[in-house]
């Protein structure tokens, strides 16, 4: 079965490729970028579809590329963003921020991130998903300073030396976890897949699994911005270009704890949930408490977003521990926070191409200064605070019901005591941008309209997710908790 | 290849491999820092064709003619290329002095014999004993990446932990699979190249490539 991902990973290389070749003034080159990144979009749908019939596609030699439900979501999640990206991005404003040499590099890299984050997710093989992951930290790293500054210079710097760093650490801990496998079973080819690892977990070693996860989590953990290794992120969210801080933040994250969630899998099989949930929710809580102390004190809206990550990895960490119930409410609020935080990420960089400054004190009067901005970036700052009707909501209440409901009555009075933490001081940032008087001699109005478009059908999902949760995302979720474990 | 012969030879390889790491905790200059790593890689190779030959294994003798191209040639010409064209910026004043850093550099040896002890004890292999050695690498290039104010030897200091990752798989796995090995080869060659490129970038917007001035992000 190679056609779902041919369809799935050829484009995004395709529109590398083009992006390369076309000018990037010419309009083709606009409409093919976009286009290729529907492509691959409407493939991961239907990988989504294949799923909940009960396929399993496969394909490769050794089992190369897998897809079970836990991998579909995921892909439809990467595949969503980077179309956005595709289609919306670089220019986010009136388009005389980038030359188009940059609007060239922005096409490529881009694309070759999304490549790489659909390989990640879709290998079967833990290697392969490594490379894959190491390899995203370089694609965007490059246009993470795509107008150098001192300031992006120095975000890129960080990121890349810490990425690198966290990742190679989850190398140790994957060679690790081979190191035990081939000293039990002897050198096989597949060793390094899912389904053999998981098949073989009963009779792995205790003391070595464990070694080999802290690695992993600390690893896998730097890139998907746990605290204390979260310092990298606020830095290169807020530095690169708009629409790439919407890929990282919205799906790089995931993408990340997507690594921890399969090895974490392993590590129930062969030690029981304890050990891997204990890190977790400590990880988790810590993270959560840096970044709801972090928002308070924050300047600048895309750090605030950027902060406001680190406190959604951290709660869908503490899911991920809170039994069947709470692996379900965290891949939820994954889909939220993919369609949210990435919708505020494209809003933002249209905010800061009209105001000319990322600092909440210069931005005010947004309503009335651009109001279909100012109220996507309202309603995406009420979805992100878990106010109701928005989806985050839902999955925050049934993340906290499993809390307690798997018997951690202070643990959950810790999370809610910091989340209101986060809501106030959210809320009040979100005030001072929202009304008082613009600044003199600003333009008013909207550029770029039709961009508006696919920014409200994220809103609009939004609410939908907030009403109830389809009946086929259940059912994906349901297979996910059967295959993320107890 | 005696299991006997296998295990001095590699006793020998691997010390190596960790001596040229601790021979960054006192030398300041850039290009010693380039040296070590360069002898190191050659170690680090050495090492892996060996095992080869005890295994019979082709692919690892592939992966030591790599490791040889990539870190023990390609890459060094680079860095030295990058130290021609800043000059040899010393590393002055790094954040630890030289005796608390030789210190530390044993303390995270001994620190890797208490890890690992569970790693030695549950392998048959004859390389077994020296997976100490090679995670007490690892953590003494953290060490060195953090300590470290030159966004150069910063570089160096993550091009040695790759060396002791590829070390602690060859003595605890006898090579992972050949995929995998071409893959990470790829994502090293290519993460230098992208590091390099940004140690231009500072040197450009910074005058310097000293990491120091890297603190406007900041709450």
């Amino acid at each position: 079965m190679s056609a779902p991902f041919l369809t799935l990973l050829l484009p995004p290389l395709l529109a590398a490729a083009g992006a390369l070749v076309l000018p990037p003034r010419w309009r083709v080159a606009s409409v093919l970028h976009a286009g290729l990144g529907l492509a691959s979009l409407l493939a991961a749908l239907r990988l989504v579809a294949l799923v909940l019939d009960g396929w399993t596609p496969t394909w490769g030699p050794t089992v190369l590329f897998r897809v079970d439900a836990l991998s579909a979501l995921l892909a439809a999640c990467v595949a969503f963003v980077a179309a956005l990206a595709a289609l919306l991005g670089p220019h986010l404003g009136r388009g005389e921020r980038y030359t188009p040499p940059q609007v060239r590099r922005f096409r490529v890299f881009a694309s070759l991130f999304a490549f790489t984050m659909l390989v990640a997710v879709t290998a079967n093989n833990v290697g392969v998903m490594w490379i894959a992951i190491e390899a995203t930290t370089i694609a965007s790293a490059v246009i993470v300073p795509l107008t150098v500054s001192k300031a992006s210079v120095e975000a890129s710097w960080k990121y890349i030396l810490i990425g690198s760093v966290g990742i190679a650490l989850a190398f140790v801990g994957t060679v690790l976890g081979y190191f035990d496998f081939v000293t039990l079973v002897g050198q096989r080819e597949h060793a390094l897949n899912w389904t053999v690892l998981l098949a073989n977990a009963p009779v792995l070693h205790p003391p070595v699994i464990q070694l080999a996860f802290v690695f992993i989590l600390i690893g896998y953990g730097t890139k998907a911005g746990l605290a204390p290794m979260h310092t990298w992120l606020p830095d290169a969210h807020s530095e690169a270009p708009s629409a790439l801080s919407a890929m990282m933040s919205g799906v790089l994250l995931a993408v990340a704890l997507y690594a921890i969630v399969r090895w974490r899998a392993v590590v129930t099989a062969a030690v029981g949930p304890q050990f891997p949930n204990r890190l977790l929710i400590g990880l988790g809580l810590l993270s959560l408490a840096i970044a709801a102390l972090s928002l308070v004190i924050q300047r600048q809206y895309k750090r605030l977003l950027a902060y406001s990550s680190i406190e959604h990895t951290g709660l869908l960490c503490l899911g991920l521990a809170l039994g069947p119930l709470g692996v379900f409410a965290s891949m939820l609020h994954l889909v939220n926070h993919t369609l949210a935080k990435s919708m505020m990420f494209f809003v933002s960089g249209r905010i800061l191409d009209r105001y000319g400054s990322p600092e909440i004190g210069r931005v005010s009067g947004l309503l009335r200064v651009m109001p279909w901005t100012g109220g996507l970036f309202a309603a995406g700052m009420i979805a992100l605070l878990g106010l109701p009707p928005f989806g985050m909501f839902l999955s925050k209440f049934m993340l906290v019901r499993a809390g307690f409901a798997d018997g951690q009555g202070w643990l959950m009075a810790a999370v809610l005591a910091l989340l209101a933490v986060a809501f106030v001081s959210l809320l009040s940032h979100l005030n001072r941008m929202l009304y008082g008087a613009a600044p003199a001699g600003i333009r008013r109005g909207e550029d770029r309209g039709w961009a508006m478009v696919p920014l409200v059908a994220c809103v609009a999902m939004l609410l939908v997710l907030g009403f109830a949760v389809p009946a086929p995302m259940t059912e994906l979720l349901d297979r996910i908790v059967e295959i993320a474990g107890r | 290849m005696s299991p006997q012969l296998v295990s001095q030879l590699s006793v020998g390889g691997s010390t190596l491999v960790l001596l040229a790491g601790l021979v960054m905790l006192w030398r300041r200059s850039v290009t010693a820092h380039i040296g070590a790593f360069t002898a190191q890689s050659v170690a680090l190779a050495a090492t892996t064709a060996m095992v080869g030959w005890f295994t019979g294994d082709w692919q690892l003798w592939a992966v030591a003619a790599l490791l040889l191209l990539l870190k023990a040639v390609g890459i060094p010409i680079l860095l030295k290329r990058m130290v021609r064209r800043f000059g040899t910026e010393r590393e002055l004043e790094p954040y630890v002095n030289t005796a608390t850093s030789l210190l530390v550099g044993g303390l995270l040896v001994l620190l890797a014999y208490l890890v690992t002890s569970p790693l030695v004890s549950v392998s048959q292999l004859p390389t077994r004993t020296r997976m100490p050695l090679a995670m007490g690498l690892v953590f003494v290039s953290l060490f060195v990446i953090i300590s470290r104010k030159k966004a150069l030897t910063q570089v160096v200091g993550f091009l040695m932990l790759e060396n002791a990752i590829a070390l602690l798989a060859v003595l605890g796995t006898h090579g992972i699979p050949i995929i995998v090995e071409i893959g990470v080869f790829l994502d090293v060659a290519l993460g230098f190249i992208v590091m390099q490129v940004f140690v231009y970038q500072i040197h450009e917007t910074f005058e310097s490539i000293d990491v120091e001035q890297l603190n406007r992000l900041r709450e």
